[in-house]
C-alpha cells in the first residue's frame, strides 16, 4: 500500500515537473512569438505593423517565402533564383554596410521595385501602408531586427556633371578594382570568373550584365549603382567597395559602367567621342600608376 | 572648488593602484598557468591534392613557379597533420574564456592564397586582412547563418591598406572565399580561450591555460572533430596527441 | 395590347435570357499563377474578382515587369492554357410563363430545378514575347457550340511607356468593374442587368457593355496604375465575327483614378462612355439578311467607383442610356416614325459590396435597378421595362495556391421585370437558387 502510494506520488510529480516544464517552453515560444509580432516598420511618417503585415503575406507572398519565410514555399523548387530567406535577415539591397541590417526603408523599396532578373516583381501598386505593414511582418521573421540595429545609411554626395576626365577616370577604377573579372571588360557579365560564381548558399550565380540595358537589382538611378556597389549586395558575390573607393572615385565608375549599358546616355556619348577601348586584362596585371 | 578636486585625485590614485595590482595580478597568474602541447597525426593516406589552376588569372599564377595545390588536407613528413585546430570546448573558467589576446590574427592573401588557410582566433580578438597581390581580392567570410556572427562582403583592391574587424561569436568553423578566385578558401575557426594550430609538423600548443580538467577539440576541415579531456596542472605541459584517420 | 409591342417584348425577352444564359466567361487564369509561383489571392481579391496587383499585372499586358515575362524564361514543358467549369445544381422559378390550356394562353408558376453544368472556357492568355501580349479563350456553351470569347493581341509599353498599349482583336471592354470576373454564377446573378439592358421593343443589341466586341483599343496607365484612360474603337457588331449585320463602329471611353486611402485601401472613381451606331434593318421581307443599312446612334455613359472599408469594399456603378428612336422601335430607318416616337432613355445600375473575410472566403451581394425615363412611345407604360435584382451568394476557397482554384459558392438570386408577363403584362418576377462547384487549373 506505502509503496503504491510512494509510486503515484512520484508519477504524480514527475508529471507535474513535466507539465511545468512543458508550459514554461510553450511560453518561452509563445512570448517570443508575442514579441516579434510587436515588430513595427518605419518609413517616413508611415507606422506598419507585424499583425496588420501578416494577412497580407498570407495573400501575396506565401507561395514563394512560404509560411515560416524561409523561403521554401510551395513555387520555390521552381523559381531561380530562389526566394530570400527572411529567418537570416541577410538582405541584397540596402543603404547600409555590408554585414549589416538594412533600413525599413531599404525594404520597402525592395518590395516597391521588384528584383531584376528574379520572380520578384514589383509591388508597388499595393498601397503604401500595406507595404509598410509587410516590412514588419517580413521583420519578424528573423531574430536579427529584434537584437540589431540597422548599419549607419551610407552618405551619397552629389553627382557632379559628367566629363571626359570622369569617364575616363570611371574606366581606371573599373580596372584597378577588377570590376571586370566578373562583369567582363565590355560588361557582358563574361569576365574570368563569371563563370564560377557561386552565392552563401552555393548555388550558381551571373554577375549583373550591364548589356541587357535593364535596371539594375537595387534600383535603375545613378545614386542607385553608386550606392550597390559600395555596400555591396549581400549573401551574393558582389562585394562591398566603401572602403577603398572615395565618393569621387565611386562617382567615376558609375559614369563609366553607364557608358557600358546600351542606352543613349551622355557618358556613352563621352566614351565614343573618346573612342574609350574595352580595358585590356593583361595591362590590368601591371602596377597602379596612378 | 577644493571639495572638488580632493575626491577625484583621491579617485585617481584609486585607479592607478587598482590598474597596477591588476597587471601584476595578471603576470602571477600567468605564471602559474600551465599549458597543452601535442601533435596531430593522419594515420592513412593522405588524399592527393588537385594542383591549382591560376590561369585565369596571370597576376595570381605568375607569382608561382611552381604549381600550388589544394590545402584541403596538408600533411608533413611523417604522417603530420597540418591546420589543425585544437581549443578548450568545456571546462574553462569564465574569466580565462573571457581573456582576449590584444595582437592581432593576421589574415593575408597572397600568392592568392590565404596564409594562413586556417586561422584560429579568440571572440573579439582583433582579425587584420591583408591584400599582398597584385590583383582585387573580394574577402567574403561565411558564418553560419542565424547564428551569432554576420557575414560580409568586402573588395580589397591591389594597394588597399589592411582593414581589421573581429567576430562577435565563437563558431568552428566559419569558410572564407574570393569569390574572383574560386580556388582561394579558408577557415576561420572563432573559439572563447586558448587555442593552437598546428603547423606542418603537426605540433600546436595552447599557452596560458589555468590549472584544471578540461575537454580539448581538435578541428580539421576534412576531417571533423575530436575531443580529449586533459588535465593541466601550473607550470607543466600537459601532452595531447591527435590521430585522424584518413577517410 | 398592340401587337407588334407584344412580339417585341417576346423578342426581347428571348433576347434577355439568350444573355443570361450564356455561362459568363469569366477570367481566373491558373496558367498566369503557375508561370510567376504567385498564389491565386495575389491576383485576386478572391478569384476571378481582381484587386489592385492583379489589375495592374492585367494593365501591364500580364506582365510583372520584372523582366522574367518572356516566354523564353519558361520551363518549355510549361502550357499557358487553363481550364474552367461548374459543375452544379440550380433552382429556378418564374412567377408567370405562358402556358397552353383550353382557353389559348394562360399564365402560370413554373419551377425548374436539377443537376447542371456551366460552359467551358479555355483560357489561353500570356505573353509571346517581352511587351507583346494575347488572350485566347475558345469558349464552350453547355450544349456544346464552341465560339471565341475572346482573341487578341495587345502591344505593351511602346515607347517604352506604359501609356502606350494597342489591343486588337476580339476583347472585353476596358470595364473595371468586369464583368467576366463577376462572383456569381447563377442564371440571374451571374451577369450584370445594366450591362446588356435593352429596352422592351428595341432592336439594339450592340450597346451592351458585358459583351465582349471586336475592335481596337488603346489603354494607358500610370506606372502604379493609379490613372487608367483608354479609348477603344469597336465595329457595332456585338462581337459577331463575319460581318453579317454591322457597317457601324462605336466608341468606348473610359478613364479613372484610384487614390490610395492609407489604412482603408486603394480607392477608384471613374466614367465611361460609349457612342455609336447600330444599323437598323438586317433582314429583307423574305427573311433573309442582308448588310445593315440605316445606321442610327446610340450612347451610354456614366460612372463608377470602388471603395475599401478594410475588408468591406463596395462597387458602385451607374449608367445613363439612350436609342435612337428607330433603334427604340425595332423601325427600319426607311419607314416613317409613329407620332411621338422618340429616343427611349433609362438610368440603371447596380451597389455591390463584398466582405473579404481572407483570401479564402468572400460574401457577396448586389443591389441592381433599372428605370426607364422616356419610352420610345409615350403610351407605353412609363415603368414597362423596369429592372429590380438582388443577389446573395459567398464563395468559399478550400485551397489556394498557385496551381490551380476550387471555390463553392452557393448563391440566391431575385429579379422583377416590369411589364415583362408574357400574357398579361404584368410584372415577372424570377429567382435562381444555384450551388455550384467553381473550378480551374
Amino acid at each position: 500500500m506505502r509503496k503504491r502510494s510512494i509510486t503515484w506520488s512520484l508519477l504524480l510529480s514527475a508529471a507535474v515537473v513535466f507539465a511545468f516544464s512543458a508550459a514554461c517552453w510553450a511560453q518561452v515560444t509563445q512570448y517570443d512569438e508575442e514579441q516579434r509580432m510587436n515588430m513595427e516598420s518605419h518609413i517616413g511618417k508611415l507606422t506598419g505593423h507585424a499583425t496588420a503585415g501578416e494577412p497580407l503575406y498570407r495573400r501575396f507572398c506565401i507561395g514563394c517565402h512560404g509560411p515560416i519565410g524561409d523561403g521554401e514555399g510551395e513555387n520555390a523548387q521552381w523559381i531561380d533564383p530562389k526566394p530570400r530567406n527572411f529567418t537570416l535577415g541577410i538582405f541584397k539591397c540596402r543603404s547600409t554596410p555590408t554585414g549589416t541590417l538594412p533600413t525599413d526603408e531599404d525594404l520597402y523599396d525592395t518590395i516597391g521595385r521588384g528584383l531584376v532578373n528574379s520572380n520578384m516583381p514589383r509591388w508597388f501598386p499595393l498601397s503604401d501602408q500595406d507595404r509598410a505593414d509587410l516590412i514588419a511582418y517580413v521583420k519578424h521573421f528573423s531574430p536579427r531586427f529584434a537584437k540589431e540595429k540597422p548599419g549607419s545609411v551610407l552618405q551619397i554626395p552629389p553627382e557632379p556633371p559628367v566629363t571626359e576626365e570622369r569617364v575616363k577616370a570611371g574606366q581606371e577604377v573599373f580596372r584597378h578594382t577588377e570590376c571586370w573579372k566578373c562583369h567582363g571588360v565590355t560588361g557582358r557579365a563574361n569576365g574570368p570568373s563569371a563563370d564560377t560564381l557561386t552565392d552563401d548558399f552555393n548555388r550558381p550565380i551571373k554577375p549583373f550584365n550591364f548589356h541587357d540595358g535593364t535596371r539594375f537589382k537595387c534600383g535603375e538611378t545613378d545614386r542607385d549603382l553608386y550606392r550597390i556597389f559600395m555596400t555591396g549586395l549581400d549573401s551574393t558575390p558582389m562585394p562591398s567597395f566603401a572602403d577603398n573607393l572615395k565618393p569621387e572615385e565611386a562617382w567615376d565608375l558609375v559614369m563609366y559602367l553607364r557608358s557600358l549599358q546600351p542606352m543613349n546616355t551622355p557618358e556613352k556619348a563621352i566614351a565614343k567621342k573618346l573612342g574609350l577601348k574595352p580595358i585590356n586584362p593583361n595591362a590590368a596585371a601591371q602596377p597602379q600608376t596612378k | 572648488m577644493k571639495t572638488v578636486y580632493k575626491p577625484a585625485a583621491i579617485l585617481a590614485v584609486l585607479v592607478v593602484v587598482a590598474l597596477g595590482l591588476l597587471s601584476t595580478g595578471r603576470h602571477v597568474s600567468a605564471a602559474s598557468e600551465g599549458k597543452v602541447t601535442g601533435s596531430i597525426k593522419l594515420e592513412g593516406t593522405a588524399p592527393h591534392m588537385r594542383a591549382i589552376d591560376m590561369s585565369k588569372d596571370p597576376t595570381c599564377s605568375k607569382q608561382h613557379s611552381t604549381p600550388v595545390h589544394l590545402e584541403n588536407v596538408v600533411v608533413g613528413s611523417g604522417g603530420s597533420l597540418a591546420n589543425v585546430v585544437v581549443y578548450i570546448s568545456q571546462g574553462l573558467p569564465a574569466s580565462a574564456a573571457a581573456a582576449v589576446p590584444s595582437k592581432p590574427i593576421e589574415w593575408d592573401q597572397k600568392g592568392c592564397m590565404y596564409q594562413p588557410h586556417v586561422a584560429g582566433m579568440d571572440v573579439g580578438q582583433q582579425l587584420k586582412v591583408i591584400n599582398s597581390d597584385p590583383t582585387t581580392h573580394n574577402i567574403h567570410p561565411m558564418p553560419q547563418p542565424g547564428g551569432g556572427n554576420i557575414g560580409w562582403n568586402k573588395s580589397q583592391p591591389q594597394g588597399s591598406p589592411p582593414f581589421t574587424t573581429s567576430w562577435k561569436a565563437e563558431e568552428v568553423a566559419i569558410p572564407v572565399k574570393c569569390n574572383i578566385h574560386p580556388w582561394m578558401h579558408g577557415y576561420m575557426v572563432v573559439v572563447k580561450g586558448p587555442y593552437g594550430v598546428s603547423d606542418e609538423s603537426g605540433s600546436f600548443s595552447l599557452d596560458n591555460v589555468p590549472p584544471g580538467s578540461y575537454t580539448l577539440t581538435a578541428w580539421h576541415e576534412t576531417y571533423g572533430t575530436q575531443t580529449q579531456k586533459v588535465t593541466v596542472t601550473a607550470g607543466k605541459p600537459a601532452t595531447v596527441n591527435f590521430t585522424f584517420k584518413a577517410k | 395590347m398592340p401587337s407588334f409591342a407584344r412580339g417585341s417584348i417576346a423578342a426581347a425577352l428571348f433576347a434577355v435570357c439568350i444573355v443570361l444564359g450564356c455561362a459568363p466567361s469569366s477570367f481566373a487564369i491558373p496558367a498566369f499563377a503557375r508561370k510567376y509561383g504567385l498564389p491565386c489571392s495575389a491576383c485576386h481579391e478572391a478569384w476571378p474578382k481582381l484587386n489592385v496587383f492583379g489589375q495592374t499585372f492585367k494593365d501591364n499586358g500580364y506582365q510583372l515587369m520584372n523582366d522574367r515575362d518572356s516566354p523564353i524564361w519558361q520551363n518549355p514543358s510549361y502550357w499557358p492554357v487553363a481550364f474552367r467549369n461548374t459543375p452544379n445544381w440550380h433552382r429556378e422559378s418564374v412567377n408567370r410563363v405562358a402556358v397552353d390550356v383550353p382557353a389559348g394562353l394562360a399564365e402560370q408558376k413554373i419551377i425548374t430545378h436539377g443537376f447542371d453544368l456551366s460552359g467551358m472556357d479555355v483560357l489561353s492568355g500570356g505573353t509571346l514575347y517581352n511587351n507583346i501580349s494575347f488572350l485566347l479563350v475558345p469558349s464552350m456553351e453547355n450544349t456544346g457550340e464552341f465560339g471565341l470569347e475572346s482573341a487578341w493581341v495587345r502591344f505593351d509599353n511602346l515607347l517604352k511607356s506604359p501609356w502606350v498599349n494597342f489591343k486588337f482583336g476580339k476583347f472585353e471592354l476596358d470595364n473595371v468593374i468586369s464583368e467576366k470576373r463577376i462572383m456569381n454564377l447563377s442564371n440571374l446573378g451571374g451577369a450584370y442587368q445594366i450591362y446588356h439592358f435593352i429596352p422592351a421593343g428595341d432592336s439594339n443589341a450592340f450597346g451592351q457593355l458585358g459583351d465582349n466586341q471586336l475592335g481596337m483599343e488603346w489603354m494607358g496607365h500610370s506606372k502604379n496604375d493609379r490613372s487608367r484612360l483608354s479609348a477603344a474603337l469597336l465595329s457595332s457588331n456585338d462581337g459577331s465575327v463575319n460581318l453579317p449585320n454591322a457597317n457601324s463602329y462605336a466608341g468606348f471611353f473610359t478613364a479613372s483614378q484610384a487614390f490610395d486611402t492609407g489604412k482603408l485601401g486603394v480607392d477608384r472613381f471613374g466614367a465611361y462612355a460609349m457612342f455609336g451606331q447600330a444599323p437598323t434593318f438586317t433582314l429583307n421581307q423574305l427573311g433573309n439578311p442582308f448588310l445593315a443599312v440605316g445606321n442610327k446612334n446610340f450612347s451610354r455613359e456614366g460612372a463608377f467607383g470602388l471603395f475599401y472599408l478594410k475588408k468591406l469594399d463596395f462597387s458602385l456603378f451607374f449608367q445613363h442610356g439612350s436609342d435612337n428612336p428607330y433603334l427604340g422601335l425595332s423601325l427600319a430607318s426607311n419607314q416613317p416614325l409613329p407620332a411621338g416616337a422618340q429616343s427611349p432613355t433609362w438610368n440603371g445600375g447596380f451597389v455591390e459590396t463584398h466582405y473579404t473575410v481572407n483570401p479564402q472566403l468572400i460574401f457577396i451581394q448586389r443591389d441592381e435597378f433599372i428605370r426607364m425615363s422616356k419610352q420610345a412611345l409615350p403610351t407605353l407604360p412609363s415603368s414597362l421595362g423596369d429592372v429590380d435584382a438582388y443577389t446573395f451568394s459567398f464563395r468559399w476557397y478550400p485551397i489556394m495556391f498557385s496551381r490551380a482554384g476550387f471555390a463553392i459558392e452557393p448563391e440566391y438570386s431575385l429579379m422583377r421585370q416590369q411589364g415583362m408577363a408574357p400574357v398579361t403584362g404584368t410584372s415577372l418576377s424570377s429567382s435562381s437558387a444555384f450551388i455550384g462547384f467553381d473550378f480551374d487549373f
